[in-house]
């Protein structure tokens, strides 16, 4: 305890140097922090492709490249209608890009009458009736000054706009639906679906439907809430692989700055390691001390990174223009595996220069001038 | 506590080749005050740091009362409870106040808190320093902060006080002081006491004067021609 007061005081006459070796650790941990929040993010929002429920399910071809690129047969609507614990299935169609100037507006094709589109909500207007017609989401009205009545264009097709929606769902409120046939016409999908959406019975929970329906039709890849959503698609996992590799990067560079400036720092204080070990401080007493100056160091560092991490995830995803596919996702467990980074940094790159710290001969150092 | 018996027997310390102390016999009696002269790179700070377990000698041992300082596996806690040194330069750690620095050995020793701080302040008001308790080094003048060195020499009740130049940089009135405090720490404790200085006024305090030149220890009362018959006079204890 006296160990850590003395520490906590000592670092605190020395405030330059704190920051300074607090700030490389920082730097390490708003790095990670940025990256685990983002990366979060981008599964998290994977999910809300199909706004599903808590009591459905989507499925896709297994061996897509990505969820928006796979393609189903609509034909397996009656397969699983027919299979026990599902009360319904309707096919949907993913269209990205279709919307001029919206890059990241999806565009939805679906069945008039589904149970996907009967939870719809409508602000103004009506759901489509016939072909050639349809809803937008609120989001995307309000950036593209759009009205029932107005004209949307997907693909170079127009559409009659007969409602607006408003879901509260970022990707569906963004994106526009059209009647299915439309859809698959524009796609050149005939008779297929990009996904379809599951709903199960009241007595039949998701697991249960993941594991009913994964037995008997192998070849569909069930997703049962965002992160297999994202892990569904090579891009979700790409997004995964790449930021552990940075996060791992980040981590050894984040430790060899910590490593470095306590190096440097204890080399600097060569002079007084050997005056402690000459008034009677143990080897191991000194690197405990040394040790603690560490990871008291790294902690502070790490909350300043944490603070850095928070408002460089956002401003990552605002520079990525990617804002409307991820919104960081700064959870606890993001924050408490940075602060726990943090105090391994400490330990990993305090060991070092806290053995040499105890290592130093009293006697060389002391006799300099 | 009463002082330290030391014992030097024919130690030598080489440093790649070149022998820095030849075959130096010493013995100091328990309460003595010796002081240590010589001309610079004579070999003085060596010979103190290997009393204090600071350096190892090439050859010869030494001893403190019965510990064999020359083959400590861990000398920190020789260190610790038996030696108290000061040093001519680094005397005190920056970032830590007065107090801290004076407390250092005895946080090492684990004694409590309090503890701590009653023998810190005796031994502050003991150097005069009492008033500076919670100052930084970087705040003291020359002479208080050697003050404050003694005063960290002290706290762990050493019962060798190994003092390296102990007033190199310090003017005459403020030496004296230096001088004094030693003096009245040898009466109280009968501390043995060993001082490496070339201040002249040491001569008049101490009971006995050593030098040494080229590595080779000598009582100056003796001649210079003395053959080697003279390490074993220094034996001899005075
Ligand atoms: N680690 C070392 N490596 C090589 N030579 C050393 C080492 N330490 C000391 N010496 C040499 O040993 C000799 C004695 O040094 P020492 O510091 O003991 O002398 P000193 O009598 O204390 O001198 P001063 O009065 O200047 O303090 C010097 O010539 C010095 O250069
Ligand atoms: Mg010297």
């Amino acid at each position: 305890m006296t160990t850590v007061l003395q520490t906590l005081a000592a670092l605190r006459r020395r405030p330059l140097r704190t920051f300074l070796t607090a700030l490389g650790t920082a730097l390490g941990i708003a790095t990670i922090v940025a990256l685990l929040a983002v990366a979060g993010g981008a599964q998290r929002t994977a999910g809300k492709f199909l706004n599903l429920g808590s009591s459905d399910l989507g499925v896709f071809q297994r061996d897509a490249a990505d969820p928006t690129t796979s393609v189903l047969p609509v034909s397996l609507v009656a397969q699983l209608r027919a299979t026990p614990g599902i009360a319904s299935a309707t096919p949907i169609i993913l269209i990205v890009g279709g919307i001029k100037h919206q890059p990241a507006a999806f565009v939805f094709g679906a069945q008039q009458h589904s149970f996907v589109t009967n939870r719809y909500v409508f602000t103004a207007g009506h759901m489509f009736g016939g072909s050639h017609q349809a809803v937008v989401g609120s989001g995307l009205a309000a950036d593209m000054h759009l009205r029932t009545g107005d004209a949307l264009t997907v693909a170079h097709h127009r559409f009659h706009i007969t409602g607006i929606y408003h879901m509260g769902v970022a990707q569906q409120d963004d994106g526009a639906v059209i009647p299915l046939t439309d859809a698959q016409k524009i796609t050149g999908k005939i008779g297929e679906a990009t996904t379809l959406a599951v709903s199960l019975n009241s007595i039949t929970s998701r697991t249960q439907g993941v594991r009913i329906i994964t037995r008997r039709f192998p070849g569909l890849l069930v997703i049962g809430d965002g992160v297999s959503a994202a892990r569904a698609g090579v891009n979700g996992q790409m997004l995964a692989h790449l930021s552990l590799v940075l996060a791992v990067i980040a981590l050894v560079i984040g430790g060899i700055g910590v490593m470095n400036t306590m190096l440097m720092a204890v080399v600097e204080r060569r002079a007084e390691f050997a005056l402690m070990s000459a008034v009677g401080w143990s080897g191991p007493q000194i690197a405990t001390r040394v040790m603690i100056e560490g990871i008291t160091t790294a902690v502070l560092g790490a909350a300043l990174g944490l603070l850095i991490g928070i408002l460089g995830a956002h401003l990552l995803v605002r520079l990525l223009g990617a804002q409307e596919y991820v919104a960081p996702a700064i959870t606890a467990w993001v924050l408490g595996r940075a602060l726990l980074v943090g105090v391994l940094l400490g330990v990993l790159g305090g060991l070092y220069p806290a053995w040499r710290a105890a290592r130093v001969s009293p006697a060389q150092v002391l006799a300099q001038r | 506590m009463p002082g330290s018996q030391v014992l030097l027997d024919r130690v030598s310390r080489s440093h790649g080749g070149t022998q820095i102390l030849r075959e130096v016999s010493l013995q100091v009696a328990p309460g003595e005050l010796v002081a240590l002269t010589g001309p610079s790179g004579s070999g003085k700070t060596t010979l103190l740091q290997l009393i204090g377990s600071l350096d190892r000698p090439t050859t010869g041992s030494i001893y403190v009362d019965d510990i064999p300082v020359h083959s400590l596996r861990r000398p920190a806690s020789f260190r610790r409870d038996v030696v108290g040194f000061v040093f001519q330069l680094h005397h005190l750690l920056p970032a830590l106040t007065v107090q801290e620095n004076v407390e250092l050995t005895l946080v090492a020793a684990h004694v409590s808190r309090r503890e701590r701080h009653a023998r810190a302040q005796e031994l502050l008001d003991e150097v005069g320093l009492r008033q500076r308790s919670h100052a930084l080094p970087s705040d003291l003048s020359g002479g208080e902060r050697q003050r404050v060195a003694i005063a960290r020499a002290l706290a762990g009740r050493p019962r060798l006080i190994l003092a390296d130049e102990p007033t190199g940089s310090l003017d005459s009135a403020a030496s004296e002081r230096i001088w004094k405090l030693l003096l009245s720490v040898r009466e109280r404790h009968g501390t043995t006491i060993l001082v490496a200085s070339h201040d002249p006024n040491l001569r008049e305090h101490s009971d006995r004067g050593l030098s040494i030149i080229d590595g080779q220890l000598s009582e100056p009362s003796l001649t210079p021609t003395a053959d080697a018959d003279r390490n074993r006079h220094n034996q001899e204890i005075a």
